[in-house]
C-alpha cells in the first residue's frame, strides 16, 4: 500500500482508513475546542439553551481582574517547575540504575510502574495519611531525626511541597519506562570504542548517553510539562475536593473547575481554559525551537 | 479457503445479531404491557445504608400505587449529585425529581430548570412542616421545594473526659470557652469544629442578632454580630481551646481520640459515630448551647426538586411521591431508618417516635434542636458565596488573615455576586 502511486483513488483510500479515527478526534477533541473557545468570548450567554446574547472579551478582563487567577497562574509556575526537573533527573538516575541491574530489574520496573497505573484518588488517600499532621507516617520519619513535625496539609508553607512529592513520586514510573527504551536504543559499540579510548562511565554518559539519548529526554520533558500544566486530580484527592489550604495549590485546572462547577461561570471557565492552552501552546514551540538544535536523532 | 472464512464469520454475526434483536423485542412486550404506570426518575446523592433506606421508602411508595412508579437512580455523592444535573440540563436530560439544597433553588431557579410546586401539592400545601422547613422551601413567595433528608448541627459530648475533669454538659458557648481555659493545662481541647466552623459561626452570628446575609438581600459580614462572633471562634482556636479538623475534614477523629470533649458536627454524623467511636466511649448529645442568652442552630440537608422539562403526568406523579414523603408515617418511617429529622411536629409527638427516642437517645438532640433551628438566606449565586465563606475560615485558620480585614474582602465579595445576578 504505501509503495502504491499517489493518485486520487489511494489517497481516499488512505482517508477512508483514517476516517474513524478522525471521527472521533472530531467529536470529542476538536469540537470541544471550538466549543470552548467560543464560550470564551460568549459574554452574554444562556449555558442551558445556548443563547448567545453579545461577545466580547470581558471574560478575559475578569480574570485579569481576578487575584485567584493569578494565584492559579502563580502555583501553577511553581508546580511545573518544581516537578518537571525532580521527575526528569530522579527518573533518569533510576532508569541508568535498572539497566545496569543484571538481576531483580523486571522485578524493580514494576515495582516503579505500579503508582502510574494505581488511580489517583487511592494514591491521594495514602498519601494523606503519609503527611497526616498527628498520625501521620513522613512526621514519624522526620521525628525519629530530630525535626518538628509538619503539618503538611494545612500550612500553606508545606502544602505545594506535599502535592510536588506525591506527584513526582507518582509520575516517575512511566518516565523511567521511556528512558529504559532510550538507553536500550544506544548500540552498546559506542561505549566499546569509548573504553578503548579511555573514557571513564562519567565522559561516557556525558558525550554518549546524554546526546544519544536526548529525544527521549526531549519527549519526556515535553509531555510533562504539558501534564503537569494540567494538573488536578492530585490536588482535588490529596486535599479532598478543596484547593489546599489558602488556596496554596489552587492551580489553573482547578480554577476552571471552580469556575465552572460551583461558580456556574460557564464562560469565565472557559476563557481561563484557552489560556491555559496557549500557556502550553507557547511553552511548547519554545521547546521545539529548542530540540532543532540540541535534539540529536 | 478465505472466502469461506468469511462467509462463516458473517454467518455467524448475522446469528447472533438476529437472535439479541429476538430478544430484546420479546423483553420488549412485557414493558409495553405494564407501561401504563408512569415512571418518575428520582436522582439522589445517597450512599451506604441511606441509600438501602431509601429504596425501602420508594418500594412502599410503588407499592401502593397504580398509577405512577419511582425509580431512584443513585449519583455518588452530592457534589457529582450537582454535577450531574448541570450536565443533564445542558444535554435535556434531566430527571423528574432530585434532591437539591435549599440554598440551590435561586439558581435553579434562574436558570429555570425548575417548576414551582404550588399547584401540584394541593391546597394544604406544606402545612404542619415545622416552619423553619417550609420557609426555606419558599422562594420568591412560591414553593419550590419540601424538605426531606434534613439534619441540624448537635453537640457531641464525651461522658469519660467530662467526669474525669469534673466538666458539666455546657448551657453556653461562653462556659465552653471556659471550660477551654479549665482544660488548657492538661492538654486538651474543649472543642472541635469541622474542617471549616462557618454552621456554627453563623449560629452565633444568628443568636447575637445577624445572619450572614439578611432578609433583604444585605451582606451583614462586617456587622457586630458575625465580627464579634468570628472573634470569640478565632480566639478559641487560636489558644488551642478548640480544634479544626483540618485533613480529616470531619472532627469525628479528634472526639474520638479524645483530643477534645466537644464536638460540634452534624446530626447526621451520629451513624458514623456509632460505628466509628470505641465500644468503650461512653458518649451522648446535646443541643448546641446557647450564645448571648440565645440559641440558633443552622439547618443542614437536603429538599428535592422537581424539573420544569418533565410531562404533566411525570410531575403529578412526583408530586404524590413527595406528598407521601413528608406524610406523617413516611417521615417517621424514614426519620427512624436513617436519623434525618422527621420533617412534621405531629410526627416527632407520635408515641412511635417518641418510643425510638427512648430507645436511641443520641436521636434527641437534633429533634430538641428544631424549635430554634434557622437557615441562610438563599440567593442567585449562593454556591459561589459559600465557597468565598469557607475559604475566607481558611484564610483566618491556615493564613492567620486578621478576622476583621478577612471579613472586609468577603462583604466586599459577596456584595459583587448579590449585585451581578
Amino acid at each position: 500500500m504505501i509503495n502504491q502511486k499517489k493518485n486520487w483513488k489511494t489517497t481516499l483510500q488512505a482517508y477512508l482508513y483514517l476516517l474513524p479515527m478522525l471521527l472521533v478526534l472530531l467529536v470529542f477533541c476538536i469540537y470541544p475546542i471550538v466549543q470552548s473557545f467560543l464560550m470564551s468570548i460568549y459574554t452574554k450567554y444562556d449555558f442551558f439553551t445556548n443563547k448567545v446574547g453579545a461577545i466580547g472579551w470581558d471574560n478575559f478582563r475578569y480574570l485579569f481582574a481576578d487575584p485567584d487567577f493569578y494565584i492559579a497562574l502563580k502555583n501553577t509556575l511553581i508546580f511545573v517547575f518544581g516537578v518537571v526537573p525532580l521527575t526528569i533527573v530522579l527518573s533518569l538516575i533510576i532508569a541508568l540504575m535498572l539497566n545496569k541491574l543484571r538481576w531483580f530489574s523486571s522485578l524493580f520496573r514494576t515495582i516503579y510502574f505500579l503508582p502510574f497505573v494505581t488511580s489517583t484518588v487511592a494514591i491521594a488517600m495514602v498519601w494523606n495519611w503519609i503527611y497526616h499532621s498527628n498520625y501521620g507516617f513522613l512526621n514519624y520519619l522526620l521525628g525519629l531525626v530530630g525535626i518538628q513535625p509538619i503539618n503538611w496539609l494545612n500550612d500553606p508553607h508545606y502544602a505545594m511541597w506535599a502535592l510536588i512529592i506525591m506527584s513526582v513520586w507518582k509520575g516517575l514510573g512511566f518516565n523511567i519506562i521511556l528512558f529504559l527504551v532510550g538507553l536500550n536504543n544506544i548500540d552498546n559499540r559506542y561505549y566499546q570504542a569509548a573504553a578503548i579510548d579511555g573514557a571513564n562511565s562519567w565522559q561516557q554518559f556525558l558525550h554518549i548517553t546524554v546526546p544519544l539519548l536526548s529525544p527521549t529526554t526531549f519527549l519526556v520533558t515535553v509531555n510533562e510539562i504539558i501534564v503537569s500544566f494540567k494538573v488536578f486530580d492530585q490536588v482535588f484527592a490529596l486535599f479532598q475536593n478543596s484547593p489546599g489550604p489558602s488556596k496554596a495549590c489552587l492551580t489553573l485546572v482547578y480554577y476552571l473547575y471552580q469556575k465552572f462547577y460551583i461558580e456556574n461561570k460557564y464562560t469565565i471557565a472557559a476563557a481561563s481554559g484557552v489560556i491555559l492552552f496557549l500557556l502550553i501552546l507557547v511553552v511548547t514551540l519554545i521547546q521545539l525551537s529548542y530540540s532543532r538544535r540540541h535534539v540529536h536523532y | 479457503m478465505k472466502t469461506n472464512f468469511w462467509k462463516k464469520l458473517i454467518t455467524v454475526v448475522l446469528a447472533l445479531v438476529l437472535s439479541v434483536g429476538s430478544v430484546l423485542s420479546t423483553s420488549s412486550i412485557p414493558t409495553q404491557a405494564a407501561h401504563k404506570k408512569t415512571t418518575i426518575v428520582f436522582w439522589h446523592g445517597l450512599n451506604g445504608p441511606y441509600r438501602k433506606s431509601l429504596d425501602t421508602v420508594v418500594a412502599d411508595f410503588n407499592k401502593s400505587q397504580s398509577q405512577y412508579k419511582v425509580v431512584a437512580k443513585a449519583q455518588g455523592n452530592y457534589s457529582a449529585l450537582q454535577q450531574k444535573i448541570m450536565a443533564a440540563a445542558k444535554s435535556q436530560t434531566l430527571p423528574v425529581i432530585s434532591q437539591a439544597t435549599y440554598t440551590a433553588v435561586p439558581d435553579y431557579a434562574k436558570d429555570k430548570l425548575i417548576a414551582p410546586l404550588d399547584s401540584y401539592l394541593g391546597s394544604a400545601k406544606l402545612k404542619g412542616i415545622y416552619p423553619a422547613f417550609a420557609q426555606s422551601s419558599k422562594y420568591q413567595g412560591k414553593y419550590y421545594s419540601v424538605p426531606f433528608s434534613k439534619s441540624t448541627r448537635i453537640m457531641y459530648y464525651n461522658q469519660d473526659l467530662m467526669d474525669k475533669y469534673n466538666i458539666k454538659k455546657p448551657a453556653s458557648w461562653e462556659e465552653i470557652q471556659k471550660d477551654g481555659q479549665k482544660l488548657k493545662s492538661k492538654n486538651i481541647a474543649a472543642l472541635t469544629f469541622d474542617k471549616s466552623f462557618d454552621q456554627e459561626w453563623e449560629g452565633l452570628a444568628k443568636s447575637a442578632g445577624s445572619t450572614f446575609v439578611d432578609s433583604k438581600l444585605k451582606p451583614q459580614l462586617t456587622s457586630k454580630p458575625v465580627k464579634n462572633s468570628a472573634k470569640f471562634i478565632m480566639n478559641m482556636v487560636n489558644k488551642k481551646e478548640a480544634l479544626t479538623a483540618g485533613e480529616d475534614l470531619y472532627g469525628d477523629k479528634n472526639f474520638t481520640s479524645g483530643k477534645s470533649i466537644f464536638y460540634v458536627g452534624s446530626s447526621a454524623g451520629i451513624a458514623t459515630m456509632k460505628q466509628h467511636a470505641p465500644k468503650s466511649l461512653k458518649w451522648g448529645t446535646m443541643p448546641l448551647p446557647s450564645y448571648k442568652g440565645k440559641k440558633a442552630t443552622q439547618f443542614a440537608g437536603n429538599d428535592l426538586v422537581m424539573y420544569k422539562s418533565a410531562s404533566k403526568k411525570e410531575k403529578q406523579g412526583a408530586a404524590a411521591f413527595m406528598k407521601y414523603l413528608i406524610s406523617k408515617k413516611t417521615t417517621i418511617k424514614w426519620a427512624k431508618m436513617t436519623g434525618y429529622v422527621p420533617v412534621r411536629k405531629s410526627a416527632v409527638e407520635s408515641s412511635e417516635y417518641q418510643n425510638f427516642l427512648k430507645k436511641d437517645p443520641t436521636a434527641k438532640a437534633a429533634v430538641d434542636s428544631l424549635p430554634f433551628g434557622f437557615q441562610s438566606t438563599a440567593f442567585v449565586g449562593f454556591s459561589e458565596f459559600r465557597n468565598d465563606l469557607v475559604s475566607t475560615v481558611d484564610n483566618m485558620l491556615t493564613q492567620h488573615k486578621p478576622v476583621n480585614q478577612a471579613l472586609k474582602d468577603l462583604q466586599s465579595k459577596t456584595k459583587t455576586i448579590i449585585n451581578q445576578k
